[in-house]
């Protein structure tokens, strides 16, 4: 049973990724592309603690999910679409989709939970680590002593994206 | 199922859709949504090979499947930055022109 369980999450979360990106570039109206790319990310999400990268799981949602997805959900609303455009999509499939992808992502936090890890979930990969692979600690380590250098600079070039962002939305100087 | 070949399909078709969104849609939005989707399939890819190399710990690459997963923070950094700009770039231009559709912003070929 346990051997299964990783075959049939990976499937119906690799489905609802490849349907959701396929709708997010095919839908006439960004509201309903912008719609699509919260099951994308459920299901990107679960693949994710499939592969055991935890806190890269936790980041995309967060940041992905709770970041980027707003942003685009907020200029949208800036933007005036035309209204003709809003009919052209009937909105249950963008639910069913997300649900999907929602009861995936609580399958596998919930073994996860139980677990203290997804070894066992990911049989078919060669080799097997260690539970604390993927976390914050193991993380951490190679992050502030082999890529300092490039942590810092990410930090200078959010800074410099934030005052971009700014300068280049107000309305006038 | 659920292994590397099969991760990388899925990264794969993630990524042409993206492609294919940048090169046939007209909306300015849609592409850059089409852009996060390959950032994605990408991060994904990074993931896939840092579980393939996990626990590898020979002197070079003392920690190759953290490395993996750190790549990917840093594109999903990089691609926050760029959504930021970006919208903010579709916004000022809606404001001049009234429009997020490419076709209608020629001026350079004029």
């Amino acid at each position: 049973m346990m051997a299964k369980l990783p075959d049939i999450i990976f499937l119906v979360s690799a489905l609802v990724c490849v349907a959701s990106a396929v709708a997010i570039v095919s839908r006439k109206n960004p509201v309903y592309s912008v719609v699509y790319m919260l099951p994308l990310f459920l299901g990107m999400t679960t693949i994710f603690v499939l592969l055991q990268a935890t806190f890269l799981a936790a980041v995309q949602m967060i940041v992905y999910g709770g970041a980027i997805l707003v942003l685009f959900l907020f200029v949208l609303m800036l933007i005036n679409l035309k209204p003709e455009e809003l009919r052209d999509d009937f909105s249950l499939v963008p639910r069913v989709l997300t649900t999907l992808g929602a009861a995936m992502l609580a399958g596998v936090i919930a073994v996860f939970a139980r677990r203290g890890s997804t070894d066992g979930l990911h049989h078919a990969f060669a080799r097997d680590v260690d539970a604390a692979f993927g976390s914050v600690g193991s993380l951490a380590t190679p992050l502030f002593k082999e890529l300092v250098v490039p942590f810092e600079l990410a930090s200078v070039l959010i800074v410099v994206a934030i005052v971009g962002a700014v300068l280049l939305a107000k309305k006038k100087v | 199922m659920f292994t590397l070949t099969n991760c990388l399909i899925l990264a794969g078709i993630i990524f042409a859709a993206g492609v294919w969104g940048v090169i046939a849609r007209r909306n300015v939005l849609i592409m850059l949504i089409s852009i996060e989707l390959m950032l994605n399939a990408v991060n994904l890819v990074f993931a896939s090979f840092a579980r393939t190399h996990a626990g590898l710990a020979q002197p070079p690459q003392a920690h190759a499947g953290e490395t993996g997963q750190l790549f990917a923070l840093f594109v999903i950094a990089v691609a926050a930055a760029e959504a930021a700009v970006g919208l903010a770039i579709i916004l000022t231009i809606f404001r001049n022109r009234a429009t997020v559709d490419t076709d209608d912003m020629q001026t350079l070929k004029q």
